[in-house]
């Protein structure tokens, strides 16, 4: 890394570490690039000549999402050409990245680009002048102004803008089904708790699989339904025109279970759950658990994931069960579609004030950000390299010719740096089905209802929110289970309140006020 | 000190004691004419005392942050006091009793259910006479060991869950009704102490089996010879020659008496359990990495450490005052 | 000579036949039910994506499959790993063994002066630490970060095994050491030659204890090295078994790439077999009563 570099070895056995090390390495490209050569240059870099400036020497610090890509590997080399820089990506495993980040921003070994949550502790290290502000430079930079603002509005902190969100469809979600199962049930996508009932009526009694047991669901729950920012109750609640986790209404705030849509669904569940409809150890059900039951032909539903799922869905099981066909919607109630909108990024990337040091580095980064969505970078993040990962159809469209070595090589790249489908990239060519589901995750988001509270600021929230969300989660789940009654889930309800509920409220209702309304 | 130990007869012969008798020297010249007699021993322990000075001892000053507001970007000389507000605050917390008792019931099941087991199987094996059945054994029970708690879990789901699970169905055909193991508050200690037992109690053996392995065998000869039989010869043979080594790792597990393993219990609670399951752990990774409440959860780990401490200092106490060597 | 004795030592009454075969059978009990969950894994890593994409607890592969481990093959990644973490073990290891040895032999002569001090103070860091983030600054400041020394020196003696080994040395008489001393051997040339000979269970137990904990090391591996070329297989095992569970310390995003049970459980196979192997390689080293057996034969 930058502030760090790789202490120099000094003793014989250090040399010995790095000789082993080095060795095995060389072996490993020597190895990449031998299928390769033939290929390489033909990735369409024709954006910039690396001409008379020098390469930038830019840090990056990225989350590890699947493979660790192999270092100066062809993806890196393009991104360097392209932008004229010369990368250090570091990359930070999940299993212990927030400790990571605690650690760099502790000892103040930050890189140029940081990738960061929007958690508490980084929200602090931004209010505390940690990271350069972007609000007044975006506008410089055509393809990052050319994003949707709602992006920028929901990682903004105390309504300013500490960085670049790895962007995400804000209205991804989306009912994934079987419509084999519905067409032959002569049924159509629930619109009132009446319908989900009756559907999910029908799935679980009439064995909609074929297999004489009664042994499929409609859809499952599984633990940790209602948490995070695919929650299960809330997307339902929001379809029949319930709010999305706080509901705003001339400055009053409301958290969802106080509102009846959510009680309509709770109530659903609960009902579900006592006469059987629903997997009665969902509680302890791991979500992994419920793919399984999935891929073996037992869920007609799937209510926690996004629209682009539904490809991967099909092809999966294309060859263990031909006869499953599977179908996207967004979620809709009475009055058409609505649905909750998710905060529309996975993370971003700030710009740490000790390692850019002055406004003119900052533009160079910027710069840099900025470039990464042109086309041709884009279309390396999204599509890979041409002959190796892609290939032209048409002469406009892509098509993947080794998916799975994309996944590999290239898809740490594009969930970690900055692209989002439809912008900038060619289209793709594909099943329909996939195609749909693309296109569903982009335009939904003219149905996306916000969550009004997602950047306000709440001191309480801040120091005991997981726990306050906690009584909420355990509460519905014992509601659904029967063990408690609509006393019990209010006795519940005035504990979170009494705990720090009412002070989030009375928080956030002035923070709203603070920030303009 | 062990009991065989004490039958050889041999106290410490260094010759130190005798000279100390004899001639009366300055305290001070007596100090530095050990230190030059035990000039090696002091060498040995060179090394260890720097390392536990410099990794251990130097980063002590962290310990600091629980008495602070600390942020990560302020540092710990940077960041502002805040005296005990944190230990207030968790001793006025109104779950702290929960958390207390739960932490506390899932310990002594630990100690009472758990420690003893792999002494008992160290001593199953060792009445083994056929070598390679026992190494067989040794070698599948220390498995588990090394499966990750993430997996243990998915594993018990699957043999425990009331859709289909093996046990289940077992139960559901002998009595017509199931039990949701995983989700009854009443089952949760029994489970969880059995994950750990099935996980640990292999890799527990080890250190017995290593203990067993310097009882002097002339002494069964003898005991054979006298007519005591083998439950005799385990209980006056045996079990004396692993005693000490008993009762340091019983001291030793005090110190971390209420350390509940946090990823086993974070993986096992569900709301239905939660009331007895929420342990200090468990409460304190909330706190801590999810909200940064770093200064609080130092301050509750500071409190685990210094039961861990008074239980030691006690345990060891009384380890010596029954005739043992205790740690120190 | 003393292994032989041990088989001797008891008649063959009818009560010590079952007194034995009760005990085998209770063994072989436990030994089954420890390692099913195991054996569980080991199927799963050779069935085909397909059938274990359905579930269910699966014993035998249906449909047996290589292509888990044909995909963690098909790249240098998880070699390299495994070859940095058998590094960090053998080595750091001997560190271990060395410097907890060095330490613990002074330890156990009660006669030493300011003994009692010492292991008091060792003690206590077993219950008091200062966090990761002081650790961290000494570990940087002595430019050990971004180097495999970082995975082996900042836990080069476990305050746990050193008391225990301690306990293990103080059990060898003096007087063997004694008569060593009479033949000129210095206290170093005693701890070599005559006190960790005899203590080799005892060795081989903390050899294990140390190299384990070294395999299983990832969280250390995350804090001290950027470069992921040296990160040890654990990293990487978390990873892709952490992903695929409801994780710990969620944010909220499900764009993770979980991989097929099949991989994960691939993976699982591979980064434990290695360590798996040490133990039964040093089962020779716990054979019965050699220590006191030599001391007075």
């Amino acid at each position: 890394m930058k502030s760090k570099p790789i202490q120099p070895f000094a003793s014989n056995s250090k040399r010995w570490v790095n000789l082993i090390c080095s060795g095995v390495l060389t072996l490993g490209l020597a190895a990449g690039c031998a299928g390769t050569g033939e290929k390489a240059g033909s990735s369409g870099n024709t954006g910039e000549k690396a001409g008379t400036d020098k390469p930038y020497k830019l840090s990056i610090a990225l989350r590890q999402v699947g493979d660790i890509p192999a270092k100066g590997n062809e993806v890196e080399q393009a991104i360097e050409k392209y932008t004229n820089t010369e990368l250090a990506i570091q990359w930070i495993p999940q299993a212990a990245f927030d400790d990571k980040i605690n650690v760099m921003i502790a000892s103040n070994e930050l890189p140029q680009i940081l990738k960061v949550n929007y958690v508490p502790n980084v929200m602090n290290a931004a209010r505390n002048g940690l990271f350069w502000e972007l609000g007044p430079y975006l506008k410089d930079y055509p393809n990052l102004t050319a994003q949707d603002q709602r992006y920028y509005d929901n990682i903004k902190i105390d309504g300013k803008l500490f960085g670049i969100p790895n962007y995400r469809d804000i209205g991804r979600a989306a009912v994934v089904y079987r419509k084999d199962w519905f067409d032959q049930a002569g049924l159509s996508l629930p619109v009132t708790m009446d319908d989900w009932y009756n559907v999910m009526k029908a799935f679980s009694e009439n064995d909609p699989d074929g297999n004489g047991k009664q042994d499929s669901y409609g859809t499952m729950l599984f633990k940790n339904y209602n948490a995070g920012t695919q929650p299960v109750i809330t997307r339902l609640a929001v379809s029949i025109g319930g709010v999305n986790r706080w509901g705003e209404e001339d400055g009053k705030f409301t958290p969802e279970f106080k509102t009846q849509p959510y009680m309509d669904v709770l109530q659903l569940f609960r009902k579900l759950y006592a006469d059987k409809l629903i997997n009665q150890d969902f509680a302890v059900y791991d979500v992994t658990e419920l793919d399984k039951a999935m891929y073996d032909g037992r869920v007609g539903m799937r209510l926690n994931v996004s629209a682009q799922n539904v490809q991967g869905y099909s092809t999966a099981m294309k060859d263990t069960i031909p006869s499953a066909e599977w179908d996207i919607a967004p979620f809709a109630g009475p009055d058409g579609p609505r649905i909750a909108g998710e905060p529309g990024n996975f993370g971003f990337l700030a710009i740490p004030k000790s390692a850019v040091k002055d406004e003119a580095e900052l533009k160079r980064v910027l710069t840099f950000l900025d470039k990464l969505m042109d086309e041709p970078m884009s279309t390396l993040q999204m599509r890979g390299i041409e002959g190796k990962h892609y290939e032209l159809v048409d002469g406009t469209k892509t098509k993947y010719t080794d998916f799975a070595l994309f996944q590999r090589e290239v898809k740490p790249y594009r969930d970690g740096l900055l692209n989002i489908e439809g912008y900038n990239v060619p289209e793709l060519e594909d099943t329909p089905i996939a195609l749909k589901g693309t296109k569903m995750a982009r335009e939904n988001i003219q149905y996306a209802v916000p969550n009004p509270a997602l950047t306000l600021n709440s001191p309480t929230y801040n120091e005991r929110g997981v726990e306050l969300d906690l009584i909420i989660r355990d509460a519905e789940t014992k509601y659904i289970m029967g063990q408690i009654d609509d006393a019990g889930f209010q006795a519940e309800v005035d504990k979170w309140a009494k705990a720090g509920g009412d002070a989030v409220v009375k928080e956030y209702e002035s923070s709203f006020v603070e920030l303009g309304g | 000190m062990n009991a065989q130990i004490r039958t050889t007869g041999s106290s410490s012969s260094s010759p130190s004691k005798s000279t100390l008798g004899k001639e009366r020297v300055s305290r001070r010249s007596e100090w530095l004419r050990e230190l030059i007699k035990d000039k090696w021993m002091y060498a040995m322990l060179l090394p260890g005392v720097l390392f536990f000075i410099i990794f251990k001892y130097v980063p002590m000053y962290g310990v600091i942050i629980a008495f602070q507001d600390y942020q990560p970007f302020q540092g710990v000389l940077g960041s502002s006091w805040a005296g005990l507000k944190h230990f207030e605050r968790f001793f006025s917390e109104p779950q702290f009793w929960q958390l207390f008792r739960n932490t506390l019931l899932l310990a002594i099941y630990n100690i009472v259910f758990f420690f003893p087991l792999p002494i008992v199987l160290a001593l199953m094996l060792n009445e083994v006479r056929i070598e390679r059945f026992k190494r067989f054994v040794q070698t599948m029970i220390y498995i588990p060991h090394f499966v990750s708690w993430v997996v243990v879990v998915g594993v018990f789901y699957i043999i425990l869950t009331t859709e289909g699970g093996i046990i289940n169905e077992m139960l559901f055909a002998l009595t017509g009704h199931k039990i949701a193991f995983l989700l009854e508050p009443s089952w949760f200690r029994t489970i969880i102490i059995s994950q750990s037992i099935w996980k640990e109690v292999g890799w527990g053996t080890i250190i017995f089996l290593a203990a067993l392995s310097g009882v002097d065998v002339q002494l069964y000869e003898a005991a054979r010879i006298d007519g005591a039989n083998r439950l005799r010869q385990l209980w006056h043979i045996t079990l004396p020659a692993i005693r000490s080594t008993i009762v340091i790792l019983l001291i030793l597990r005090l110190g971390t008496f209420l350390d509940s393993g946090f990823e086993h219990i974070f993986l096992m609670l569900t709301p239905t359990n939660r009331d007895v399951g929420e342990v200090f752990d468990t409460y304190v990774y909330v706190k801590g990495l999810t909200q940064a409440q770093y200064s609080y959860s130092a301050a509750v780990g500071l409190f685990k450490s210094f039961i861990g401490l008074i239980l030691v200092l006690g345990a060891n106490w009384m380890a010596k005052k029954f005739g043992q060597e205790g740690v120190y | 000579m003393s292994r032989e004795q041990s088989y001797v030592r008891v008649d063959n009454t009818l009560g010590n036949k079952l007194f034995d075969g009760a005990n085998i059978i209770v063994l072989t009990i436990i030994a089954l039910v420890t390692v099913l969950p195991f054996i569980y894994i080991l199927a799963v890593s050779f069935t085909s994506p397909e059938e274990a994409a359905k579930g269910g607890f699966i014993l035998f592969p249906k449909s047996f499959s290589l292509s888990a481990y044909q995909y963690i093959f098909s790249t240098d990644t998880l070699m390299r790993s495994l070859l940095v973490s058998i590094y960090v073990t053998t080595l750091g290891t001997a560190i271990n063994l060395l410097l907890t040895c060095l330490m613990a032999y002074p330890l156990a002569k009660q006669t030493l002066r300011g003994r009692q001090p010492i292991l008091m103070a060792v003690l206590f860091t077993m219950l008091f630490s200062g966090g990761l983030i002081p650790t961290y600054f000494v570990v940087s400041g002595m430019g050990l970060t971004n180097t495999l020394w970082s995975l082996m020196i900042p836990n080069a003696i476990s305050a746990f095994n050193l008391i225990v080994l301690k306990n293990f040395f103080q059990q060898i008489p003096d007087g063997l050491e004694d008569s060593a001393r009479i033949d000129g051997c210095t206290d170093v040339g005693v701890l070599f030659r005559i006190v960790i000979p005899l203590s080799m269970p005892a060795i081989a137990t903390f050899g294990m204890f140390y190299a384990v904990s070294h395999w299983n090391q990832f969280f250390s591996a995350i804090i001290y090295i950027n470069d992921s070329d040296k990160w040890p297989v654990q990293v990487l095992l978390r990873e892709i078994v952490i992903l695929a569970q409801s994780r710990i310390g969620d944010t909220g995003f499900d764009e993770t790439a979980i991989q097929p049970q099949t991989i994960r459980m691939a993976v699982i196979v591979f980064a434990t077999i290695p360590i798996l192997l040490v133990y039964p390689f040093l089962q020779k080293h716990f054979a019965k009563g050699v220590m006191l057996g030599s001391v007075k034969g």
